[in-house]
């Protein structure tokens, strides 16, 4: 009996010794290539646990609900990693451990919400911008957010089902910077959303491919790899970066404190930093991403697409996101309640 | 053995429905006398905040179309449900039997999955439109998906068999000779289903209406997909307030309304039945 207690044991420790060489990863949903995983698992014999998440506040919250974290690597947007970064749940990261960081756009290092660049590997990007299909409006003079207010779009835009980046559109439209603390303005802000409703068809973020493709709605808001996506399979889908500014995301990948395998996540993070793999996600996805490197290991029609990568005139037009204060985030969250039950 | 099976299939529903039920209520009970907190949950310190922050307007106004939902499509659930159900209890047993498995069929599918084909019903190049254009009753497609009537379509098909199995229920053990005495004594169709059909399986309408009212304010899933997450219904609040606003003691709140809302209901539910049973015992 005693003897089978013993090998039982010592069966259990080695499969936690094995357990040992893993890097917890917890990224959103569709942002992380299952091939980009794999073949990380091939190269470096290390195992990926890899979970998923549909938006921060989970992320944040999960983070928040156990001080012992189980996460090596996760991946917020760009705005949460300013809330992190304040509050101390991620680490400094020593850049000179990451030798394949010179890979990255220099336009991406030192983003507003991160001003050092020390606390974030961005990983994926995008932007929303307008989206139309041009055998319903094909001579229609689509250039600026504002021409989404026109009459003639009564009941038929699709805007992006998330306060943040409709709340964008209302302060662009009126000048005001995206990232704007200021209540008053936020109410200026609903006060032009007010007046875009009656052109409103619906709300969604999540299936905007397939919307688009089947024409179920023809014009509207949309992020710039799900018109691409569309526009694959329906060339008449076009994608046009406002000219009264726009907003990007990047969602990156950082380190939180007293991650369990601190080195494995450095592996982790120096691995997706590879020109290849950076390609590699680009090419399943279809999310532009900050890896300048990358752009040489891409089919040209990707590299060159448009849609996917701005550019470097378009890009000046873009906000990068930053985090809001509690009693800004509580009026866009009020208002938002307001728009949609107009 | 009998007995001893007897205390344990109760004992084990008991256990149950305390555990996930009773004991779930009271921590949202509790959560909703708590103070909002954003780095926590919530903090140990009891306010009613919670629940005035719902005679808000905005909040005011969600119920209130929420409601109108609900009531629309309680309504639609008992036009539909009401003759099916009737029909079905006046067929042969065996056939019965087969017209409500056949009605319980599709619950073997995720409600999510059925409703995301309701889309591709709906949609402008979707079934729908491709018969009827094909058919040449309309010229354009029709635009239905992302309005309240896709919505309302949605929940009277998600909601009906909640409607049609209590109605089947009562008129199945209706009796049928009453309608002949009925008949004896001269009355019409009409004045037999209104005044003898439709008062006896008064308690099979209303616990339907309970049964399909309350979750046609909550389906949020319902409203996000076919809606166009327009129409925020009061489950969509409450989804809202847990996940995107981490408010979950406002969350709370809204959740125990809504579970007292639907005790008031079962309570004028009980008082109607037992109403009825004293109303025969004194003819």
């Amino acid at each position: 009996m005693k003897k089978w207690v013993y090998i039982a044991f010592s069966l259990l420790c080695t499969l936690a010794r094995a357990n040992d060489n893993v890097v917890n990863v917890y990224a959103w949903s569709q942002e992380v290539s299952p091939k980009v995983v794999r073949q990380f698992q091939k190269d470096t014999g290390i195992r990926v646990n890899f979970s998923t998440f549909d938006s921060n506040e989970v992320l944040y919250a999960k983070m928040k609900a156990s001080r012992q974290t189980q996460y090596d690597v996760v991946e917020p947007s760009s705005y949460y990693i300013m809330r992190m970064a304040r509050e101390n749940m991620i680490e400094k990261l020593d850049l000179g451990k990451l030798s394949n960081y010179k890979n990255l756009n220099p336009a991406f290092t030192h983003p507003d919400y991160d001003p050092t660049g020390e606390y974030s590997i961005p990983w994926v990007l995008g932007l929303a911008g307008i989206v139309v299909n041009r055998k319903y409006y094909p001579n229609d003079n689509l250039e600026k957010w504002t021409d989404l207010w026109s009459p003639k779009y009564r009941n038929s835009l699709l805007l992006l089902d998330d306060p943040r980046e409709v709340f964008n559109v209302g302060l662009l439209t009126l000048g005001y910077s995206p990232n704007d603390n200021n209540v008053q303005h936020l109410k200026k802000a609903y006060e032009n959303l007010v007046a875009l409703l009656p052109n409103v068809r619906l709300y969604n973020s999540s299936s905007v491919p397939s919307l688009l493709i089947d024409e179920d709605v023809t014009i509207g808001m949309g992020w710039n790899a799900d018109a691409y996506k569309a526009h694959l399979q329906n060339p008449n889908i076009e994608f046009i970066y406002p000219k009264d500014k726009f907003v990007i995301w990047v969602d990156c990948f950082v380190v939180p404190k007293n991650a369990p395998h601190r080195e494995n996540a450095y592996k982790f993070l120096n691995y997706v930093l590879q020109a290849k793999i950076a390609a590699l996600q680009v090419k399943e996805t279809f999310y532009p991403t900050a890896n300048l490197a990358a752009i040489d290991y891409l089919p040209p029609e990707i590299a060159n697409s448009k849609i996917i990568f701005p550019s470097v005139e378009q890009l000046k037009q873009g906000y990068f996101q930053t985090d809001l204060n509690d009693d800004a985030l509580e009026s866009i969250s009020r208002y938002w309640q307001l728009l949609k039950l107009q | 053995m009998k007995h001893k099976f007897q205390y344990f299939s109760v004992g084990l529903i008991t256990a149950w429905l305390c555990l996930f039920g009773l004991l779930s209520f009271l921590v949202m009970l509790t959560i909703s006398f708590l103070q909002h907190d954003l780095d926590r949950i919530a903090v140990w310190h009891f306010t009613l905040q919670n629940y005035i922050d719902l005679f808000d307007p905005i909040f005011f106004k969600i119920f209130l179309k929420s409601f109108y939902i609900a009531f629309l499509v309680t309504a639609g659930c008992l036009l539909l449900g009401y003759p099916f159900a009737y029909i079905v209890s006046r067929l042969p047993e065996k056939v019965q039997n087969l017209a409500l498995l056949l009605l319980l069929l599709p619950f073997w599918t995720s409600s999510v999955v059925r409703t995301y084909a309701m889309m591709s019903l709906l949609k402008t190049k979707g079934l729908l439109n491709a018969a009827l254009l094909s058919m040449g009753l309309i010229h354009e497609p029709l635009q239905i998906l992302f309005t309240n009537t896709a919505v309302s379509i949605g929940l009277i098909y998600n909601l009906l068999p909640f409607m049609i199995l209590p109605i089947y229920v009562n008129l199945e053990r209706f009796d049928v000779s009453l309608i002949e005495a009925a008949k004896d004594l001269g009355a019409k169709y009409t004045t037999i289903f209104r005044k003898v059909i439709i008062p006896l399986s008064m308690p099979g309408i209303l616990g339907g209406c309970t049964l399909v009212f309350l979750p046609a304010m909550t389906l949020f899933f319902i409203s996000d997909l076919l809606g166009g997450a327009k129409a925020l219904l009061l489950g969509n609040l409450i989804e809202d307030q847990f996940l995107m606003a981490n408010n979950w003691p406002r969350g709370a709140a809204t959740s125990v309304l809504l579970t007292v809302l639907m005790a008031i209901g079962l309570l004028l539910y009980w008082s109607k039945t037992n109403k009825r049973v004293d109303y025969e015992a004194v003819t």
